[in-house]
């Protein structure tokens, strides 16, 4: 509880309604999983801490809902924020597509130009699949996000995420400072080697 | 500390939604949404005065609009929470867990107004002050809701 806290690190979660944003936080959170989850109000929020090569970050997360009556207000929560999660639900197409628009969205009105982006595939554990492995992953490349695919029920690729993530914001010059101006804080500034972890996420 | 509680709107959302309220409002055609926007900027103020102005704006929007109920009532919770009125605050939380019991947004909230009012060591005032007051208002916004729903 009482290691040294690098940072605190603002992450969004954002994404079409019903495709899994508050499944993945409270799987993320509290490792569990409610098959009846209630659509989000507005904007939610929770705290982690995260051990990460070494480096203890705090994690401030905005779990934002994607219903489109609260979709005038929610970017105003994307200020300042360090990472972003785009979640889309593998099992329904429409919420792949939409990605676009979400990352113009972030585009518009993140304030920092080198946010670091995932874009998360839920509900791998269902059957009925529509969009592919490959496809999502070309299209996270040539948007220059992470990718990686998760359930929230199953808890496949929900650490991992966050993981990846703070990772790469941690290996982002400038994106963050540390809480301890003058202290002598050791960031691990290596190349991650991809096959370090036991997690899928591609780096692009 | 960030949070639902404190996080603050930025002054340039709050004009910007203030402005088209105030144009719907001029023309004698305010909608919900307009309505719900401009109060949700409102709680989130720094200023006290703008917060309650919010609530007055949930308040009727939560009496004349029956399909955002829970919305506002959440939004309610917030402000009156960050107004220190915990007692109300808690009251609005308890409505909304008697339509929705299993609410994890809403419970959450529930503790994150308990652990404040431990910190500021109001838990005996709201027990003392609340409970009368408490019933009155639980009861009463949650026929509301419930018949609301049933219709
Ligand atoms: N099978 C399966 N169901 C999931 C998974 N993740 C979420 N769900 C279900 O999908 C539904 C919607 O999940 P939510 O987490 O509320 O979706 P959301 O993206 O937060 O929705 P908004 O808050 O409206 O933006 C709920 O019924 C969840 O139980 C998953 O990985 N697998
Ligand atoms: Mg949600």
């Amino acid at each position: 509880m009482d290691e040294e806290v690098l940072t605190t690190l603002k992450i969004l979660i954002i994404g079409e309604s019903g495709v899994g944003k508050s499944s993945i936080l409270v799987r993320f959170t509290e490792d569990n999983f409610d098959p009846d989850q209630t659509l989000t109000i507005g904007v939610d929020f929770k705290t982690k801490k995260l051990t990460v090569d070494d480096n203890t970050v705090k994690l401030a997360i905005w779990d934002t809902a994607g219903q489109e009556r609260f979709r005038t207000l929610t970017p105003s929560y994307y200020r300042d924020a360090q990472g972003a999660i785009l979640v889309y639900d593998v099992t329904n197409y429409s919420t792949f597509a939409k990605l676009e628009t979400w990352l113009n969205e972030l585009e518009t009105y993140s304030t920092k130009a080198n946010i670091v982006k995932m874009i998360v595939g839920n509900k791998i554990d269902k059957e009925n699949r529509e969009v592919n492995r490959e496809e999502a992953m070309k299209f996270a490349r040539r948007h220059q996000t992470l990718y990686i695919e998760a359930s929230a029920k199953t808890r496949d690729g929900v650490q991992c995420a966050f993981e990846e993530l703070v990772h790469k914001i941690i290996q982002t010059p400038g994106l963050w400072e540390s809480f301890a101006l003058n202290g002598n804080f050791q960031v691990d500034n290596k190349d991650h080697p991809s096959d370090s972890s036991s997690c899928y996420c591609s780096l692009t | 500390m960030a949070g639902v509680l404190t996080e603050t709107v930025e002054p340039s959302d709050l004009k910007k939604f203030e402005k088209i309220y105030h144009e719907q409002l001029y023309k004698n055609d305010v909608t919900p949404k307009a309505q719900f926007e401009y109060a949700w900027c409102l709680v989130r103020s720094k200023y006290p005065a703008d917060i309650q102005k919010g609530i007055i704006l949930l308040e009727d929007l939560y009496k004349t609009h029956e399909e955002g109920q829970r919305d506002y009532l959440y939004y309610l919770a917030i402000g009156t929470a960050r107004l220190k009125e915990y007692t109300k605050a808690l009251n609005y939380v308890r409505s909304f867990l008697l339509i929705e019991p299993g609410n994890q947004q809403v419970i959450s909230l529930q503790q994150t107004i308990k652990k404040k009012m431990e910190k500021e060591g109001l838990v005996g005032m709201a027990m003392a002050g609340g409970v009368v007051l408490a019933v009155g208002a639980i009861v009463g916004v949650g026929m509301a809701i419930a018949s609301k729903v049933k219709s």
